[in-house]
């Protein structure tokens, strides 16, 4: 299982709804990293994503490489666990 | 002028004469006519210039006379009398009123070999008359702007080299513009303080020499590029029903206009920038077009596809061909805009292919990628933005869409970076600091150019206040105010000793400088309710200065810093927010690594592909080409092919060579692309030699043939 990086701004409509997903899945003991892109080191994650549009999310594999992002749009939790547990025995 | 002071007869008699003032000295003063010794003088002047009071400007005249009469010299000039003045000043602490009472201008030894030597800071000037005025002029308005115009803080940031402040010897004018073509075909060419008026173009030529002209009157009150807008495109409405015969000759005598542009300020060519687009930009489609006359058409822009895709294959047909003697015309420079709306235009793969092989061949094409389906347009130094609301207003009446950078300053960022120590914290509030001092600049030179422009159509800055469409030509509130950056490879070299391209933290934390500035930025420009944004400064000396500096303050820490040649001086820091310019790096993965910087870099960013000697396929650049746009964030790319021009045969090779390979002469210059243009090698600066022999060239990569230059996804 790899980790989870999200995306968000103070003043953006739909990012409460992401943020709502990294908190259920951090109750199941994901890890999750949540990035605002107000903040110097959330900017700068961003852009090594080439992140232009919040909210996003970001699934990465061990090796911090990228396996799936959605950008700018607000997946279901459900679909962003079905990548974050696939391929686990 | 002269302002020779002879001593007449004798010394010892002179001397007695001393209480009278009445001395037998000549002064020639810089009207040129013959006075009498007065003291009086340098009590008016020393009243006039400064706040000494009378008391203290008689006692420090009778000084400074009885020191002529006193000593023994045979012959004085004016300036040395205005030194005595400033010793008596410094004597009594009067500090600031030496200041005001400073004399401006050059030691004898300086302007002689200004005059015998050709100038290396700016590789644009060629030597000669023109331009040794030029460099007069500059020298003095820099000690002017440092003196008068920058508070003491700022100047001193700038000769300590925290900062670098641009074109000090253009103080009185805005760093560079971006123009509408749609102003001069509507107003004709009526500028102020001109003679003739011209009204409106009828023909596809006037319109060019009306263009020609009003560059020329524009390089006079910028200090930088002039970059048109769509130029193409507001072309067209003038060409239709014209031969393909017809229209590469207008193509032909445009650039040959705007390469020929030597003779213009200081010699300096214009540096032109023109923006052209395959397809009718979105906000342009039902703009009325402006035809012969000034006269609106009937028809929108959007009729005037067919004569605006012939006319920018026109001129890359001169581009292919290039000058005279076969080498790259070095302006004006085409920049093509890669849209959404490119791809969805007939003819774009074919149109794509021409342009890519005159980037292979002769290197000239910018391939600027404007993504997503947001309108931007390009204006001056590579200055690119989001239309906002009122700027698509403007689009309706594209006359209007004049803008400018009124400054650049540039941060020395490896200097932050020897400062902070390995500290981050210290590391993150020293480039806040810079970053505060930057803005301080700009406020200044903002307050000084509207102390200029408040003097309206009779001030020195006429053109820019001229107001022929009910707002000044200069959009003040539209100024852009251009924060740069130099040496961020440096700096984390420094700070987490790897560079860049040496690991993904090294590159990671180069993000977050850059992060940490563009905050920076938008804090400032919410503050001030003004435009400042970061640029990737072209710096084709400020690269070199800054390496020298450090290398006297930083120093031994520096020494291993520097990039270039240090025995032979040749010394230098990457420029912006590059990777090493010899990191061994796919192409395709050095632009799509600059090009994550690039969102965060409003103006100027641009990633150099340099090709050395090789010759890729036009169908590998295209690829290339669309990949880029596609597949990462670069906003601009260009690749650079290098060349020797012969000054026997005139004739010009590919690479750079020590002698000409068709007559064997050594008489022969390279010429390839310094930072955002091409020149001949022979006029670049150390640092900027240092850079290009480290120069990697993709060698590897172009060998490939067809896979050469593909992207690895
Ligand atoms: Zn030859």
């Amino acid at each position: 299982m790899g980790l989870i990086k999200i995306f968000t701004k103070a003043k953006c409509p739909r990012c409460p709804a992401v943020k709502e997903i990294g908190t259920e899945l951090k109750k199941e003991g994901v890890p999750v990293l949540n990035y605002d892109l107000d903040t110097i080191d959330g900017l700068a994650e961003a852009s090594f994503y080439s992140i232009l549009s919040t909210p996003s999310i970001v699934i990465e594999d061990e090796e911090e490489r990228e396996v799936i992002s959605w950008r700018g749009v607000v997946p279901t939790l459900q679909e962003v666990k079905r990548h974050l547990f696939r391929g686990i025995p | 002028m002269a302002t020779v002071i002879d001593i007449k007869g004798d010394h010892q008699e002179f001397k007695e004469e001393v209480e009278t003032t009445d001395m037998a000295l000549f002064v020639r003063t810089s009207d040129e006519a013959m006075l009498g010794w007065d003291r009086q003088r340098i009590v008016d002047a020393l009243i006039r210039e400064t706040y000494v009071d009378f008391d203290t400007a008689k006692e420090i005249a009778r000084e400074v006379e009885d020191l002529i009469a006193t000593s023994k010299i045979k012959m004085i000039t004016a300036p040395l009398i205005r030194e005595l003045v400033d010793t008596k000043l410094v004597e009594r602490g009067l500090e600031q009123a030496r200041k005001m009472h400073t004399r401006l201008g050059m030691p004898l030894y300086d302007v002689d070999q200004l005059i015998l030597h050709p100038n290396k800071e700016n590789a644009n000037v060629p030597h000669g008359p023109e331009a040794t005025n030029l460099t007069l002029a500059e020298r003095i308005k820099k000690e002017y702007a440092l003196l008068s115009v920058f508070s003491q803080e700022i100047a001193d940031a700038h000769m300590r080299g925290d900062i670098h402040l641009h074109d000090l010897g253009f103080i009185d004018r805005p760093y560079c513009s971006g123009q509408s073509l749609e102003y001069i075909k509507r107003f004709g060419l009526s500028l102020p303080n001109s003679i003739a008026m011209a009204k409106p173009a009828k023909h596809p030529e006037v319109l060019l020499a009306h263009m020609v002209k009003f560059a020329a009157a524009l390089q006079s009150h910028f200090a930088g590029a002039i970059g048109w807008d769509s130029i193409n495109l507001f072309f067209a409405p003038y060409l239709v029903g014209m031969s393909d015969q017809e229209l590469e000759q207008l193509a032909q005598m445009m650039i040959f206009e705007f390469s020929q542009q030597a003779v213009a300020r200081g010699g300096q060519a214009i540096f032109t920038d023109l923006n052209l687009y395959w397809e009718i930009p979105k906000h342009f489609e039902n703009v009325p077009a402006i035809g012969p006359g000034g006269e609106f058409t009937g028809k929108t822009y959007s009729d005037y596809l067919e004569e605006s895709q012939r006319f920018a294959k026109a001129l890359f047909d001169i581009y292919q061909e290039g000058d005279g003697s076969g080498r790259p015309f070095f302006f004006p420079k085409p920049l093509v805009h890669i849209t959404e709306k490119f791809f969805k235009t007939p003819g774009h793969m074919d149109f794509l292919y021409h342009i890519c092989d005159v980037a292979s061949e002769k290197g000239n094409t910018y391939f600027v990628f404007d993504r997503g389906e947001t309108a931007k347009i390009s204006e001056c130094c590579r200055l690119s933005f989001k239309l906002d609301q009122t700027d698509l207003e403007d689009a309706k009446q594209p006359w209007k869409m004049r803008y400018c950078a009124l400054q650049n300053v540039t941060l020395n960022l490896p200097r932050i970076a020897y400062l902070a120590k390995g500290e981050d914290s210290k590391l993150f509030s020293k480039i806040a600091e810079f970053v505060q001092m930057a803005v301080k600049a700009h406020l200044e030179k903002k307050l000084f150019i509207e102390k200029l422009l408040s003097l309206g159509e009779k001030g020195p800055l006429a053109l820019l206040a001229m107001e022929r469409d009910g707002s000044p030509y200069l959009r003040m509130h539209r100024a852009s105010f251009l924060v740069g950056m130099v040496g961020l490879n440096e700096l984390v070299q420094i700070h987490t000793g790897q560079e860049m391209h040496q690991s993904k933290q090294a590159f990671k934390f180069g993000l977050k400088v850059i992060a940490h500035m563009k905050l920076l930025v938008d804090k400032f420009s919410q503050r001030y309710g003004m435009r400042f944004v970061l640029e990737q400064t072209p710096a084709e000396s400020t690269a070199y200065r800054f390496a020298k500096l450090d290398l006297k303050f930083h120093s031994p820490k520096s020494g291993h810093i520097v990039k270039g040649d240090l025995s032979k001086g040749e010394v230098y820091y990457t420029n912006s927010t590059y990777l090493n310019n010899s990191a061994v790096l796919n192409p395709i993965e050095r632009v799509r690594q600059e090009g994550l910087f690039h969102p965060l870099i409003e103006a100027g960013a641009l990633t150099h592909i340099w090709l050395g000697e090789a010759r890729p396929l036009k169908s590998s650049l295209a690829n290339f080409v669309i990949k880029t746009f596609q597949l990462t964030q670069n906003d601009q790319v260009a690749f650079s092919p290098e060349f020797t021009t012969c000054n026997r045969c005139y004739r010009t090779s590919r690479g750079l060579r020590s002698s000409c390979v068709y007559c064997g002469s050594e008489d022969v210059d390279g010429i390839t692309r310094i930072t955002g243009y091409f020149t001949k090698v022979s006029s670049w600066n150390k640092g900027k030699i240092g850079e290009l022999r480290n120069r990697y060239r993709n060698q590897t990569f172009l060998k490939e043939k067809e896979e050469g230059m593909a992207l690895e996804s």
